[in-house]
């Protein structure tokens, strides 16, 4: 569709088009990086803050550089609470809730996606509904269920709920696996391939930034998780990192405020280097299961 | 038929998982709580039936109305400005700029900050005689107001604060820009379609699935916004950031009205549902669905 | 031979931690109970170590001690899930809301049986736990509140030291003496603001010889006329200063444990605070020179008016072993372990016999006495024990800020109180037949 006129007209709008977008480039630097200081602010303070001491927290004008610069503060931030203990539990539960989460969200996405049965596409709707429903409506009767299935004082509530189906991540998956073709699952079958079989040799392998999108997600989800812990985890020991941030508040409203932020430092950095390494995977990921739904 | 009925067994087994842990965790919880909010419950004594008589005292409720229409408040303006700014940062991101990891990172970071620690950044941030906000206002010439302690302000300043955590939005559009053919766009170009034209017809309608999605979840997490003002300004002042879920929750745990609580968690859930549907019937017409 | 000196040494490490660690191999079965606490910090030591004391003396008992955050929410779904602590830490606020619901167990059998006695006790401690007529939980520490005043700022100001105001008008006018400004007209320093730290939104109403409840004909009376005059007194400062000058002002108070408390940081001369002020006075600002007096009372009110309250120990409806947990409130009601609790929380003890020259001379707080004598007094009051405190707090607090914002007069605003907290009241004096 090509036509000379066009060509010369279109390397003209090309030129004046490569100085616009350099202007453009520019302005949209400036516009980044004035967001991204903004959003950084916060953080920012949050580490200065972490660093400080006593006297300089609750200041004005606001001391960004702390002076002295105190790094035993994250050492008497360790100290102050059972810190490895909570970072253990955290990572038990944040572990099973990602293992959870990959094995038994696939399954139900393969079973939504890759087997034509009835009332298939109803049921999914449900699972779709089910994620609008707001917590307050189940928790307590949930705390009874439980209770009397003797989990109350474990760590099973917490991870159970990736296990048994996390409505997103089946919704992502079954996306995803829509995506791939009937050939292939055809294929596997006339080779003598049961349903598992090819979810296991054929869609899972296919299925790596997708999956690598759920199992950031979980880890997130469960690294972070306040209420859930709230709720049912009542023995200090069995704390999770996000309960434990609220011990440096203690009952007459004293907080340590440097130790808590150098706490919430220390909880932040794996997620931020996790984030910042798979970053381009996650993305992709994402993309990939498509929001075609 | 035999294969059919060898589908439906095989299809319910991957299933299975999730549909006894619908069953027990969700399901059973659920109805429990439609039972209690027909009750009169105060968690000590057995549920006793009350019929509508949680729904009626709600409708005569004046602090329930205030609650909701604060949630409302706050819904309206904090999920279509935030998905604005969600959608702009992404349009800016997705242009090849260099450092686009450390940009991402950074406008990600803010949404896995502990919600402890972001009620007292922003408490910081917020106040009137010391906070950043009013001392960068005052350096344009505008005398910053109270925020958290007017109750004209306390809402917009959890508004704005909402605007912080735009990363998680703004990480799926991205994944829906990465979508869109390069094609397209250079077809336009060729047609002399300018920037704004480009935006209009091809961006927007592409990545519609995806502001469906976040328009949805937002939904979903404005009309139960609970922690931050549970921590931040617990309700006040004069209520005004009593939202839903906080009046829910100081009915159910400090008032002992469980039964109360529950009808209010139900009358929740059917305007999530409500609304979660009239917007799937708006965008039905609006959404362009590339593929499937 | 290495491997034979290895095992020995290997047993013997055992034996030795086993016995270090007190876990006896042999003997009885402990019954274990739990206790759930609120305390943390330097107080969630102190009775840590009381426990330590309770299961070493004896080995029928072990108590298992748990800081609870949010004890309020998790004993509540606790007990109704049928599965509460033995031993609950609990406040005069939720004794009527637990009792008519049998939250908690009446305790009048087991204190008969233990020969506890009401008049060891301080009365308004013992009393506050008691509802409907039974007795729900024993006290096991005491604090009352009182004017705390920075004698440098008094002097700074041209005021005496040494002789705090006695009236609400004496208050008022040491606080003109004491306010100043800056040259853009902000407020810097008041002698004294009503809205910090705004615990106790209601508590002025005391000063001023109000009534919130009538017992007797079962009526809210947040509007009763010297209610509304308490209240008028509170928006005085909102008119007299400004609305939002004041609340500018108070937006740069910081929080109460630090440096920035305002009495620290000298913005207010006078706070109206309890007997663990002292501590963190001693904390955070040891050089400052402070007196502790009576607060103020206004027209209609009286002298040596203080809120009291105490910390107590329940045992929830449920509890596992609920003779075991009144074996432990037992000891943990005798004068030792109450004074040691006392000192070591800095707190005083509720019993009679504490108040004596030994322990109050042992007391960190250089003016126990005064908090001590303010207990005694006919006009201690603490908060109401009815059973919707809870909804009656909050609409105070509503009130209180609605007033000092000056958006209702204290008239409209605690006729409100009145209407909502006694329809709620009602509701329940009706489903519980009260």
């Amino acid at each position: 569709m090509f036509k000379s006129v066009n060509v010369r007209l279109r390397n003209n709008r090309l030129q004046t088009k490569g100085k616009i977008k350099a202007i453009l480039r520019i302005w949209i630097y400036i516009v980044l990086i004035i967001g991204a200081v903004s959003f950084i602010l916060p953080l920012a303070w949050m580490v200065s803050t972490s660093l400080k001491v006593d006297r300089q927290i609750f200041v004005f004008p606001p001391v960004w550089l702390p002076n002295p610069v105190r790094w035993m503060n994250y050492v008497d931030a360790i100290n102050y609470i059972p810190f490895l203990t909570y970072t253990l539990n955290t990572l038990y539960v944040s572990t099973l809730s990602v293992l959870g989460a990959l094995i038994f969200s696939s399954l139900a996405a393969y079973g939504f996606s890759r087997i034509e049965w009835p009332g298939r596409n109803l049921l999914f709707i449900l699972v779709l509904g089910t994620m609008m429903i707001p917590l307050p409506v189940y928790v307590i009767p949930l705390y009874v269920v439980f209770r009397n299935l003797h989990w109350t004082g474990t760590f099973k509530p917490l991870y159970l709920r990736f296990w048994f189906g996390y409505p997103l991540f089946i919704f992502l998956l079954r996306q995803f696996f829509m995506s791939i073709p009937k050939e292939l699952s055809d294929a596997a079958k006339i080779d003598g391939c049961s349903e598992l079989g090819i979810y296991w040799r054929v869609i899972l392998p296919l299925s790596k930034p997708a999956l690598a999108v759920v199992a950031l997600f979980a880890f997130l989800y469960s690294w972070q998780d306040f209420l859930t812990p709230l709720i049912f985890i009542t023995k200090q020991k069995m704390f999770t990192l996000s309960l434990g941030l609220q011990q440096y508040q203690a009952q007459h409203g004293g907080t340590e405020w440097n130790l808590l932020m150098a706490a919430s430092t220390l909880m932040l950095l794996p997620i931020v280097v996790i984030f910042f390494l798979a970053q381009k995977t996650f993305i992709q990921g994402i993309s990939l299961t498509g929001l075609k739904s | 038929m035999r294969q059919r009925r060898k589908n439906l067994r095989n299809g319910l087994l991957f299933v299975m998982p999730w549909l006894i842990g619908f069953s027990f965790f969700l399901a059973y919880p659920t109805i429990a709580s439609l039972y209690y909010s027909l009750s009169v419950y105060d968690m000590f004594t057995p549920p006793k039936w009350n019929g509508f008589g949680n729904y009626w005292e709600l409708f005569h409720d004046p602090i329930f109305w205030i609650s909701l229409s604060n949630t409302f408040y706050y819904a309206i303006f904090a999920i279509p400005l935030g998905q604005v700014i969600a959608l702009l940062l992404a349009l800016l991101l997705n242009t090849k700029v260099k450092a686009m990891p450390v940009f991402r990172t950074i406008y990600f970071l803010p949404t896995i900050v502990p919600p402890v620690v972001i009620a007292i950044l922003w408490l910081w941030i917020f106040n009137t005689r010391y906070g950043v906000l009013n001392a960068l206002l005052a350096g344009i010439g505008i005398r910053g107001p109270n925020w958290l302690g007017d109750p004209a302000w306390a809402k917009p300043a959890l508004i704005l604060m909402s605007f912080w955590t735009v990363g998680q939005p703004m990480i799926i559009y991205l994944a829906g820009l990465q979508d869109v053919p390069q094609q397209l766009y250079e077809a336009a170009e060729l047609d002399g379609a300018n920037w704004w034209q480009k935006t209009l017809r091809i961006t927007l309608p592409m990545v519609s699935p995806a502001m469906l999605l976040n328009v949805i979840i937002g939904l979903i997490w404005a009309m139960q916004i609970f922690t931050l003002p549970y921590i931040m300004t617990g309700g006040g002042p004069m209520r005004a950031t009593t939202f839903y879920a906080l009046y829910l929750y100081e009915n159910a745990f400090q008032f002992f009205k469980m039964g109360y609580a529950s009808a209010m968690a139900w009358l929740l859930f059917i305007i999530i549902l409500t609304c979660t549907l009239i917007i799937f019937k708006i965008s039905s017409k609006k959404i362009y669905y590339a593929g499937k | 031979m290495r491997g034979k000196k290895l095992l020995v040494l290997v047993v013997c490490l055992y034996l030795l931690i086993t016995g270090i660690s007190g876990t006896s191999a042999l003997g009885a079965q402990r019954t274990k109970i739990t206790y759930w606490t609120i305390w943390t910090g330097f107080e969630f030591d102190t009775i840590k170590k009381l426990v330590d004391e309770f299961n070493a003396s004896q080995n029928k008992i072990e108590v298992d001690v748990l800081p609870v955050s949010g004890l309020g929410e998790k004993l509540l779904v606790a007990v109704a899930a049928g599965e509460p602590p033995d031993v609950t830490a609990i406040g005069e606020r939720n004794i009527a809301p637990y009792a008519i619901r049998n939250g908690v167990i009446p305790l009048d059998r087991y204190i008969k049986k233990a020969d506890i006695s009401r008049d060891s006790y301080i009365s308004i401690a013992y009393d506050m736990l008691s509802y409907k007529g039974h007795q729900w939980a024993l006290p096991i520490t005491l604090m009352s509140c009182a004017l705390h005043w920075n004698k440098g700022m008094f002097k700074k100001a041209g005021l005496d030291p040494n002789n705090p105001p006695r009236t609400i008008k004496e208050l008022d006018t040491y606080n003109e003496k004491l306010t100043r400004w800056d040259s853009a007209g902000n407020i810097i320093q008041m002698g004294f603001d009503p809205a910090w730290p705004g615990w106790w939104p209601f508590a002025w109403v005391w000063y001023f010889g109000g009534k919130l409840y009538d017992p007797q004909k079962k009526k809210v009376t947040a509007d009763n006329p010297q209610n509304v005059k308490a209240f008028e007194w509170v928006q005085s400062y909102a008119k007299k200063f400004g609305a939002e000058a004041l609340q500018t002002f108070a937006s740069g108070f910081g929080t109460y444990s630090g440096p920035t408390n305002p009495f620290f940081a000298e913005k207010l001369a006078m706070v109206y605070q309890g007997s663990w002020h002292a501590n963190f006075i001693q904390k955070f600002a040891p050089d400052m020179e402070f007196g502790v007096a009576a607060f103020p009372y206004g027209p209609g009110g009286a002298p040596d008016t203080a809120r009291v309250t105490v910390d107590a120990l329940a045992i929830p409806r449920g509890a596992k072993h609920p003779d075991e947990a009144f074996e432990f409130i037992k000891w943990m009601s005798t004068q030792y372990a109450l004074e040691k609790l006392a000192l070591g929380h800095r707190k005083m003890s509720p019993l009679k016999a504490s108040y004596n020259a030994q322990f109050i001379a042992k007391h960190p707080n250089p003016y126990i006495e005064v908090f001590y004598r303010l207990t005694f007094s006919p006009n201690a009051r603490h908060e109401l024990v009815m059973p919707v405190w809870d909804i009656y707090r909050k609409e105070m607090a509503v009130a209180f800020d609605s007033v000092m914002l000056l958006k209702e007069t204290p008239q409209e605003a605690l006729r409100k109180v009145t209407f909502r907290v006694q329809r709620e009241l009602d509701r329940v004096l009706t489903k519980y037949k009260l």
